[in-house]
C-alpha cells in the first residue's frame, strides 16, 4: 500500500549554515549599532568640534564595555558582583604602569591589562566560587575595597592618591590618536568588538548554560553542567573586559587616580546593568548610555544633578523593575533571527530555541 | 610588649570603635533578618543621626543627655521614612517565590542605594561637603585615667551607651510582644503572617529600632571625633556590613562579636602598619572568614537562597 509520504526534502547541510539566509535579519541591529557608533557620533563630534561631547562619548563607550561585562557575570550567570570597578582599576593601573614605566606600546598594554585583570579575576574567583548569593556579593565588595586600599597606599608603585599622570595616548603602528575624535574611534571599535564577543558568548548554548546555572545551579549541576567551571569562566571573562575598559580609560584620559575605582563606581556599573535590564546585553548598552548621558544632560540644573541621578535610578527601578530592554525582549530578537535562519535550513523546523 | 600601656590603650580604643560598628551592625542584622535584603542606606541613617545631633546642639544648646532622645526620635523617623520610600514599594508581592527572588532583592538593594545617594547629596547641599565642627562644650575627649591607662571620656560614654542599648534590645526582642513578632517574621515571614502577625507593622518597627541604633552611633562618633561630614557614613556602614556578614547574617551576638573583633584588630593594626592600611585588615578578615567559614562565624546556615 502506498503510504502518503510528504515530498522528500533534501537533507539540510548542517555542516555550514547558508550565511546569507539569516545574517541579513540578524545583522539589522548590528548595522544600526555600527552606524551610530561609527557614523552618527563621530559626525556629531566633528560637526560641533566640541571636546566636551567627545569626552562624554569616550566615557560612554568605556562604560558600555564595563556594563556589558558585568552583565555577563551578574545578569547572565547570576553572580552578583559589587566590586567590578576594582578590576577596571587593575586594568587601568596595569596599562598605565606598563606604558609609563616600561614604555610598552598600546597594542601590548591593552591585551596585557585585560589579561592581568583576568588573572586577578581568576585568583578572586577560585576561593569565592562556593559562596552563594549575598555572601558572594559581599566577598566581591571586600575584595574591591582591598584593591582600592592597595592602589591608594602602595605609594612606591601606584603613587597613591596622587595618581599616575602622563600616560601616553593611544598609538597604533606609528599612528597617533592625538585628536579626541580618533581616540573616540579607537575606543568605539574596541567597545564594539567586546560587545560582539560577549554577544556570541551569551547568545549561544554556552550562554544558555550560564542562564541555567543562574536560575538553579543545583538543577543545572544535575543536568551535567559544570557549574563551578562556568562560574569561574564567566567571572574571568567579565574581569578581562573590565581590564580592557580600564586600559582604555588610562590611555584616553592620560591620568588615573584610585578614586576612579571606588565602591560607588561599582555601584554605578551595577545600576547601569539593572536599569538596562539584568541579563540583556542590549539592555546593558542602553543602561550605560542612559546613566552616562543623563547626568551630562542634567548639567544645566547644576549642583542638583546627582540628586536627579539618584531619583532617576530609584524611579527606573520602581517603574521598570525588569529594566528598559528586558531580557525576554532581548532574547526575542536573537531567537527570531536564529530560528528563521535555521528554519530555512532544517525544513521548517526550528532548531535550538523553540 | 603585650602589657605595654599603649597597647592596652589601643585595645580600649578599638573596643569603642567596635561598639560603634556593633550598633550599626545590629541595625543591618535586624533588617536583613526580617526582609532578607541588605539595606545600603544604613550609613546615611548614621550621618543623619550625627547631623540631627549637631543641629539640636547648635539650635538649643541643651544638656548632652537631652540630645539623645531627639537623636533617637530622628533615627526612628529616618528608619520609618526609609522603609516607606525604598522598601515598601518593592514588597508588592508576598508569596514565597517573589520574597526569595533574586530580581526583587537586587531591586531593593539598588533602591536603598539610590535613596542613600539622594540623602547624601541633599545633606551636602544643606550642610556643605566639608567637615563640620562640634561645639567644644559637647566634645567627649576629656582624658580619664583608669589605673595607668588614659582613656578618652568618649570611649567610656560609647561603652555605656552601647551596653544600655544592647540590653534594651535584648529586652525588646526576648521579653515583649513586639520582639516576639520581629523574631517570628525574621524566622519565617509567611508563617508569621499566617499566625496573624501584622508583618508590615513589624517590618516598620524593625526599621525604626535598627535606625535608632544607627543614628545613636552617628552622634556618638560625632561627639568623640569632634567633626562630622555628609560622607562620614560610608566607612562605618561598610564595616558594619562586613561585621554582619562575618557574624553570619542573622545572628545578633555574632554581629556584635565580629564588630568588636574588627574594631580591635583595626586599632591594633595601626600600631604595626600605617593607618592607611588598616582597612585592608578588615577586608582580609572578611575574605578569610568567607573562604573558610562560608556561612559566617556564628551563622547557623540560613536557608540557601
Amino acid at each position: 500500500m502506498d503510504v502518503n509520504v510528504p515530498d522528500a526534502r533534501p537533507m539540510p547541510d548542517t555542516g555550514a549554515l547558508p550565511a546569507a539566509a539569516w545574517r541579513g535579519r540578524q545583522h539589522g541591529w548590528t548595522l544600526l549599532l555600527l552606524a551610530v557608533a561609527f557614523g552618527a557620533v563621530p559626525a556629531a563630534i566633528a560637526a560641533t568640534g566640541s571636546s566636551y561631547l567627545a569626552q562624554i562619548a569616550i566615557t560612554a563607550m568605556i562604560f558600555v564595555i564595563l556594563s556589558a561585562s558585568l552583565n555577563h557575570v551578574t545578569g547572565t550567570a547570576g553572580l552578583l558582583s559589587i566590586g567590578h570597578a576594582a578590576f577596571y582599576g587593575i586594568g587601568a593601573y596595569a596599562a598605565a604602569l606598563l606604558s609609563t614605566k616600561l614604555g610598552l606600546p598600546f597594542i601590548v598594554t591593552l591585551p596585557a591589562a585585560g589579561l592581568i585583570a583576568a588573572l586577578f579575576g581568576l585568583l578572586v574567583a577560585l576561593p569565592t566560587m562556593r559562596l552563594v548569593s549575598i555572601y558572594f556579593a559581599v566577598a566581591t565588595l571586600g575584595i574591591g575595597e582591598m584593591i582600592y586600599v592597595i592602589l591608594l597606599n602602595w605609594v612606591d608603585l601606584t603613587r597613591g592618591p596622587m595618581g599616575i599622570r602622563g600616560i601616553p595616548p593611544v598609538e597604533l603602528f606609528g599612528w597617533q590618536a592625538d585628536t579626541l575624535l580618533s581616540r573616540y574611534l579607537v575606543v568605539a571599535a574596541i567597545a564594539v568588538a567586546s560587545l560582539w564577543v560577549l554577544h556570541r558568548l551569551t547568545h549561544s548554548y554556552y550562554g544558555n548554560a550560564l542562564r541555567a546555572l543562574r536560575e538553579d545551579d543545583q538543577c543545572a549541576d544535575s543536568m551535567g553542567v559544570d557549574v563551578v567551571r562556568l562560574k569561574i569562566e564567566s567571572f574571568v571573562v567579565a574581569t578581562f573586559f573590565a581590564g580592557i575598559a580600564g586600559a582604555l580609560l588610562a590611555h584616553t584620559s592620560a591620568y588615573i587616580a584610585p578614586d576612579n575605582f571606588r565602591f560607588m563606581e561599582s555601584i554605578l556599573i551595577l545600576a547601569m546593568v539593572v536599569v538596562g535590564g539584568l541579563g540583556s546585553l542590549p539592555g546593558a548598552v542602553v543602561g550605560a548610555l542612559f546613566m552616562i548621558v543623563l547626568p551630562e544632560a542634567l548639567r544645566g540644573i547644576g549642583d542638583y544633578r546627582m540628586i536627579a541621578v539618584g531619583v532617576t535610578m530609584f524611579l527606573s527601578i520602581l517603574l521598570l523593575p525588569k529594566g528598559m530592554l528586558t531580557e525576554g525582549v532581548a532574547l526575542g530578537f536573537v531567537r527570531r533571527a536564529f530560528a528563521r535562519g535555521w528554519a530555512n535550513v532544517a525544513g521548517g523546523k526550528p532548531v535550538g530555541w523553540k | 610588649m603585650v602589657f605595654d600601656i599603649f597597647f592596652l590603650q589601643q585595645v580600649i580604643n578599638g573596643l569603642s570603635i567596635g561598639c560603634v560598628y556593633a550598633l550599626m551592625a545590629i541595625g543591618f542584622t535586624l533588617i536583613f533578618g526580617v526582609l532578607n535584603v541588605v539595606n545600603f542606606a544604613h550609613g546615611e541613617v548614621y550621618t543623619v543621626g550625627a547631623f540631627v545631633g549637631l543641629m539640636v546642639i547648635t539650635a538649643f544648646a541643651p544638656p548632652l543627655l537631652a540630645v539623645v532622645p531627639l537623636v533617637l526620635a530622628a533615627g526612628a523617623l529616618a528608619g520609618v521614612g526609609l522603609e516607606r520610600i525604598a522598601f515598601r514599594p518593592f514588597r508588592r508581592f508576598n508569596d514565597e517565590a517573589s520574597q526569595k527572588s533574586r530580581a526583587m532583592r537586587e531591586a531593593t538593594l539598588l533602591s536603598s542605594l539610590a535613596v542613600s545617594i539622594v540623602t547624601r547629596e541633599v545633606m551636602m547641599h544643606l550642610f556643605g561637603g566639608d567637615m563640620q565642627g562640634i561645639p567644644a562644650g559637647y566634645l567627649l575627649q576629656r582624658p580619664v585615667a583608669i589605673g595607668p591607662v588614659m582613656v578618652a571620656s568618649g570611649s567610656l560614654v560609647i561603652f555605656a551607651t552601647s551596653a544600655v542599648m544592647l540590653g534594651a534590645l535584648q529586652f525588646l526582642l526576648y521579653r515583649t510582644q513586639t520582639g516576639l513578632g520581629i523574631r517570628a517574621v525574621s524566622n519565617n515571614q509567611l508563617g508569621a503572617r499566617y499566625v496573624g502577625i501584622d508583618t508590615d507593622r513589624t517590618i516598620v518597627t524593625t526599621f525604626a529600632v535598627g535606625s535608632m541604633l544607627g543614628a545613636t552611633a552617628g552622634i556618638l562618633v560625632g561627639l568623640y571625633d569632634g567633626a562630622i561630614s555628609p560622607h562620614m557614613g560610608f566607612a562605618p556602614g561598610v564595616k558594619a556590613f562586613v561585621a554582619m556578614v562575618m557574624g553570619g547574617l542573622s545572628s545578633i551576638p555574632g554581629a556584635v562579636a565580629c564588630a568588636l573583633l574588627l574594631g580591635v584588630s583595626e586599632s591594633i593594626a595601626t600600631e604595626f602598619l600605617s593607618s592607611g592600611w588598616k582597612d585592608l585588615i578588615t577586608y582580609s578578615l572578611l575574605v578569610v572568614t568567607l573562604v573558610f567559614f562560608p556561612q559566617g562565624l556564628f551563622g547557623h546556615g540560613r536557608e540557601r537562597a
